[in-house]
């Protein structure tokens, strides 16, 4: 009888002894080494027993029953200390064992984060029944808290069995979102809520700088300083192959120990299984190709022919009530199309993702039923050209019809319901229309269908358009873009009113038929975000026009223009001194005085930008915004200070103004002046906001424009101190942020929602100020000066020349 | 593990039946009453008004209802149950959506040593508190668990509130945070199956049955997934988790996908799936165990699980 040893007792090396057990019971002697003191057990399922929704006995795969059965020797608990490949011996803690063949299937280990106090107490890594049980044991302690490092599948597993047993538990998370390597960032919005529901404190783009404790784990501190109290800290961050034996014997190790497409290593009588190999540069950690290598391995051993060939892999996810689905690429890229399907109410998201009439990706979120059939579509490589149209709704309709959306509701019956929020079912539109309600706002008048989140508005339409037929015409109000039947009015009462607070929140729950938006609405989405969620909303410089990436007009050629800003209009000899020496040191060939008062650098190379920037700023200036939707400029004429017509301090005002507004992001741009007295000479009554100086105080005026309209400004209130009218003006603007379509100018909204709106809105002192206290807020984040952001080192690759100019400019 | 011949031993609940709405009034679709020949016969003699009886008063209530004491109580069968020792009822309302399906009603007999625990959890300020229970002789777990909250996502109830979804596990009484756990090791209360209760209106309502070994609440549990998200069709269910004294798990991690399926009208699992109803068997549909008892859970108005025991 052949004498095989076989070291390490996982997944890969109990699958490869039933394999042999099976085909040739009795040609093997074989002697199993393990370091756990125990024998195969099913690993993928310690997340269930940490959760204690399985119990170990469960998950035991091969019991001392079953190795009697075989007689396999059990080295339990025993390390191979090293191979001697010239006597085939095999040397373990207890002794030594001969072999005609070995293999060795040592697996991985857990990578640890080599920061400080990585090997305190209470850190400790998540792979085997010992860690599980640790932490088990752990959240016995009243009051205990976990950091999980890392949220991929196992840390995200590890963190909702820690809640589960009463811990609290913060996972961080390097990446923008969860399980980026297996979903896209819609798919990680609606998991990441999911663990929120459940209590669980989700950090992303979160960087560990340590572990702090003086005799054991006390808290993880974070790159930007923040402290989280933890008495567990479980590093899910990665693995690295175990090939420390192998190494040692002097096999070839690269990243794991190098096996041909028989598992054999560089020695002919020695085997590697499992995570512990690599093949053709890949390494496994999946459970799937680690049996197909234990399949292969087994057929080498008992001689007959086989090849591993690694294939397309699938995800899933253990944590109850998570439903996710992931397989294949799923990036995005040229020649590459998406499927989106998105079901709000429940929670629900499929993407997949079409190259060449192949399915070569697939991320779902809720419903994963058609999972295994879309992974066969995709491990197939099979043509999709025939049901592209249906492709996304799964098997089940396949061989049908397309689907006709209106079709589909006329098909409901009047049970059905169309409103979630308000409990109103088809049957109960279709008697609000034969009783009268003939279009969207009379059926949410009598019904209430459609009337709190909106998202069924579209169906509540598609109910009157089934029932009225040809006597039902589609409002007029214009979707975003191609990405959403909404209207930006409507997307932005959703965002305030269903707190969204992300791009990926708002694809999602409202519904988008793209994964990520598109040129169109992602700007105004972004906006949108930034104006109603200063604080939680992060801006995404991705999300914006050309120009406001590069903090810069881009000018016909190529080449940028750069404006300095000039508070109210007021420069001094000195910054002119620097803006000469900046326009000699970087061969401007173009300075012009502009209409809002200002100076503008025209021909500048992108990749002079930075430097140029870093002059300015040093010579105490900062950007002007002249290329951004948000506040331009405040003309001012001199006022009191020097015009023997002035009755206020128009300057003065006029500067206390722009140094209270620059830097905010309005729905387009916003200009303003302050004329000392009605000759207005700072041409005020033309602009977004334009403030006259009178003898008895400020008239304040709104809506004006002086571009391809024109228009004089509406009065908005006249009042007697500076005070008052900065109130005013700020609470003006900050409403137009809050309520404004994206790229409408202040006179078009204005005509939209009528001043008398406005007026009536900014009377209310309450509202006012409350407005103005959330101008402030915002400010908190946005008053800051995006050159100084730029050091020239940093930056200047951002800036090199571009090649493609065809980004659709903003203006 | 423990053969059917094991059975001997008492169970914890004796007595299930189901009532479904007929018009105005409920009356009995079926039910398992093991050697309680009489009180079945005076069960099949009631019917019962919205607010009328335990059944009835979990239908106007829409909540579950728990009965421990039924002298000078609403109870209308009181002299019936009393007569064969039958002392405490628990009314579980089966809503699809608004629509009342049917009421579930399971009793128990109380001796000093059957152990076990029937327990509704209900939200209230953001947290879920024991709403009422029926713990037969683990009284002190009774009085711990009535000082015990669980937030979203931990414990039993606080994990089957968050994932909506039914849980099994497998050993309360060690490794959780909560004295409770501790109390419920010391009363040999080992595994816990908690499900959601939806009822109409936005109360979140979790039921859990503690099982213990000596007096075991059932001796399989079953837990099949009937959503179409899940299933791929409706009228389908899988069997996603259970265990069994006599086959062991019940579900197996490599075959996942594959699952043991029940269609729509074929067999026990098959009528709930096909009624959205509970159904309680005896004899060969309770696959050689004493009883079973199927309730499904829907949400949204859709069958979404179905959770079956074997006692």
């Amino acid at each position: 009888m052949e004498k095989l040893v076989v070291i390490g007792a996982g997944m890969a090396s109990g699958r490869l002894l039933e394999h042999l057990f099976d085909a040739a019971p009795g040609a093997f002697e074989v002697t199993l080494f393990n370091a756990e003191p125990r024998g195969n057990y099913n690993r993928i399922m310690l997340s269930p027993v940490l959760s204690g929704e399985k119990s170990y006995a469960e998950i035991v795969t091969h019991d001392d029953d079953w190795y009697a059965q075989h007689g396999v020797t059990c080295r339990f608990g025993e390390r191979v200390v090293n191979i001697d490949r010239d006597r085939k011996i095999v040397v373990g803690e207890n002794g030594e064992v001969p072999y005609d063949r070995l293999v060795i299937a040592t697996g991985s280990d857990a990578f640890i984060i080599p920061c400080p106090g990585h090997d305190l107490p209470g850190v400790i890594a998540y792979r085997d029944l010992d860690d599980t049980n640790k932490m088990i044991d752990t959240c016995g302690k009243p009051g205990a808290r976990a950091v999980v490092i890392g949220g991929g599948l196992l840390g995200l597993e590890a963190a909702a069995g820690l809640r589960l047993r009463g811990m609290d538990v913060t996972v961080l998370h390097l990446s923008g979102h969860l399980m980026e390597r297996q979903l896209d960032a819609a798919a990680g919005y609606l998991l990441r809520a999911d663990l929120e529901r459940r209590g669980i404190t989700v950090m992303t783009e979160a960087s560990t700088k340590a572990v702090r404790g003086t005799d054991a784990v006390e808290a993880v501190e974070l790159e930007d300083g923040t402290m989280l109290p933890a008495d567990l800290v479980v590093m899910a961050v990665g693995i690295r192959p175990s090939v420390a034996v192998a190494k040692a014997a002097g096999l070839t190790v690269n990243r794991a120990i190098n096996v041909d497409a028989q598992m054999r290593t560089s020695d002919d009588s020695i085997y590697a299984v499992g995570e512990c190999v690599e093949f053709a540069g890949q390494l496994f950690g999946l459970v799937a190709p680690l049996y197909d290598q234990a399949k292969v391995l087994a057929a080498t051993l008992l001689g007959d022919d086989a090849a591993f060939m690694p294939k397309q892999l699938s995800t899933k996810l253990k944590v109850t009530g998570c439903d996710l689905f992931s397989a294949g690429d799923f990036a995005e890229g040229p020649g590459r199309e998406d499927i989106v399907f998105r079901d709000p109410a429940r929670g629900i998201y499929k993407r997949l993702v079409i190259e060449d009439d192949r399915l070569v990706g697939a991320v779902m979120y809720g419903d994963t039923a058609d999972g295994n059939w879309f992974f066969g579509l995709i491990k197939d490589e099979t043509d999709i050209s025939d049901m592209r149209e249906s492709l996304i709704f799964g098997p089940a309709y396949q061989g049908g019809s397309s689907v006709d959306p209106m079709a589909a509701v006329a098909a409901l019956p009047a049970d059905a319901e169309i409103c979630g929020c308000n409990g109103v079912c088809k049957g109960q539109i279709v008697e609000a229309i034969e009783g009268g309600a003939t279009d969207l706002g009379a059926v949410r008048a009598t019904t209430k269908a459609s009337a709190s989140c909106g998202t069924c508005t579209g169906l509540v339409e598609q109910v009157l358009a089934a029932t009225l037929g040809d006597d039902f015409t589609l409002p007029t109000a214009q979707p975003v873009c191609g990405c959403t039947d909404l209207s930006h009015e409507d997307v932005r009462r959703l965002i305030k009113s269903q707190e969204l607070k992300s791009q990926p929140a708002v694809w999602q729950e409202l519904g988008w038929s793209t994964p990520n938006g598109c040129h169109v609405c992602r700007p105004a989405i972004n906006y949108y975000l930034l104006a109603d969620w200063p604080v939680e909303y992060k801006d995404d410089p991705q999300s914006r026009f050309v120009n406001e990436r590069k903090h810069a007009n881009i000018q016909k050629d190529g080449t940028f223009s750069v404006v300095p800003r000039m508070w109210g209009g007021i420069t001094s000899a000195s910054e002119l001194r620097a803006i000469a020496d900046v326009a000699d040191k970087y061969d401007v060939p173009t300075v012009k005085v502009t209409g809002g008062q200002r100076i503008d650098l025209l021909g500048v190379k992108g990749e002079d930008l930075p430097a140029m920037w870093a002059d300015l700023n040093a010579a105490g200036m900062v950007s002007g915004h002249a290329y951004s939707k948000g506040l331009r400029t405040v003309k001012t004429c001199v006022g009191t200070d020097h015009c023997r017509f002035g009755t206020q301090d128009s300057t003065g005002l006029g500067i206390r103004l722009e140094k209270y507004l620059w830097g905010s992001w309005t729905p387009h741009k916003v200009k303003l002046a302050v004329s000392g007295c009605p000759r207005n000479c700072a041409e005020a009554t033309c602009k977004d906001v334009g403030i006259i100086c009178v003898d008895s105080g400020f008239e304040v005026g709104v809506g004006g424009a002086a571009g391809m309209d024109l228009k004089e400004t509406e009065p908005l209130v006249k009042v007697a101190t500076e005070d008052e009218a900065v109130e005013w003006t700020v609470a003006s603007i900050q409403l137009y942020r809050e309520h404004a379509k994206y790229l409408d100018r202040a006179y078009k909204w204005v005509g939209k929602v009528g001043l008398d709106w406005v007026r009536e809105t900014l009377s209310d002192d309450v509202e006012r100020k409350a407005l103005v206290e959330r101008f402030d807020l915002s400010q908190t984040i946005y008053r800051t000066d995006p050159w100084a952001e730029h050091t020239p080192r940093e930056s200047a690759s951002r800036f090199a020349p571009l090649t493609d100019l065809t980004l659709e400019a903003a203006e | 593990m423990e053969t059917i011949l094991d059975t001997a031993e008492q169970t914890f609940i004796e007595v299930a039946e189901v009532w479904v709405p007929e018009g105005d009034r409920l009356t009995l679709a079926n039910g398992a009453y093991g050697p309680h020949e009489a009180f079945a016969e005076a069960s099949r003699q009631e019917s019962f008004a919205k607010g009328e009886g335990l059944p009835g008063r979990a239908w106007s209530e829409e909540r579950p209802v728990v009965l421990k004491e039924f002298d000078g109580s609403y109870f209308k069968r009181t002299e019936a149950a009393k007569a064969v020792g039958l002392t405490a009822a628990v009314a579980v309302p089966v809503f699809a959506g608004s629509k009342l399906k049917a009421v579930l009603v399971v009793l128990c007999a109380d001796d000093a040593v059957r152990t076990g625990a029937i327990e509704v959890w209900a939200e209230k300020d953001g947290v879920l508190a024991l709403n009422d229970g029926y713990y037969g002789a683990a009284t002190h777990f009774e009085w711990v668990s009535q000082h015990t909250q669980f937030p979203r996502g931990q414990g039993l109830p606080g994990g089957v509130w968050s994932a909506q979804t039914p849980i099994l596990m497998r050993d309360l009484g060690s490794g959780y945070r909560f004295i409770r756990s501790e109390s419920a090791g010391k009363a040999g209360l080992t595994t816990g199956l908690g499900l959601p209760i939806p009822v109409p209106g936005g109360d979140s309502f979790v039921l859990t049955l503690l099982s213990a070994k000596g007096t075991p609440i059932a001796r399989r549990f079953e837990i099949w997934d009937a959503r179409a998200a899940k299933a791929g069709a409706p009228g389908t269910a899988k069997l996603i988790d259970g265990i069994c004294e006599r086959e062991g798990p019940l579900w197996d991690a490599e075959n996942a996908g594959n699952e043991k399926t029940a269609k729509a009208w074929s067999g026990p699992i098959g009528r709930v799936l096909g009624t959205g109803v509970p159904t309680t068997q005896t004899g060969a549909g309770a696959n050689g165990y004493q009883m079973m008892v199927a309730l499904p859970i829907h949400r949204g108005g859709e069958l979404a699980h179905i959770v079956a025991w074997y006692c």
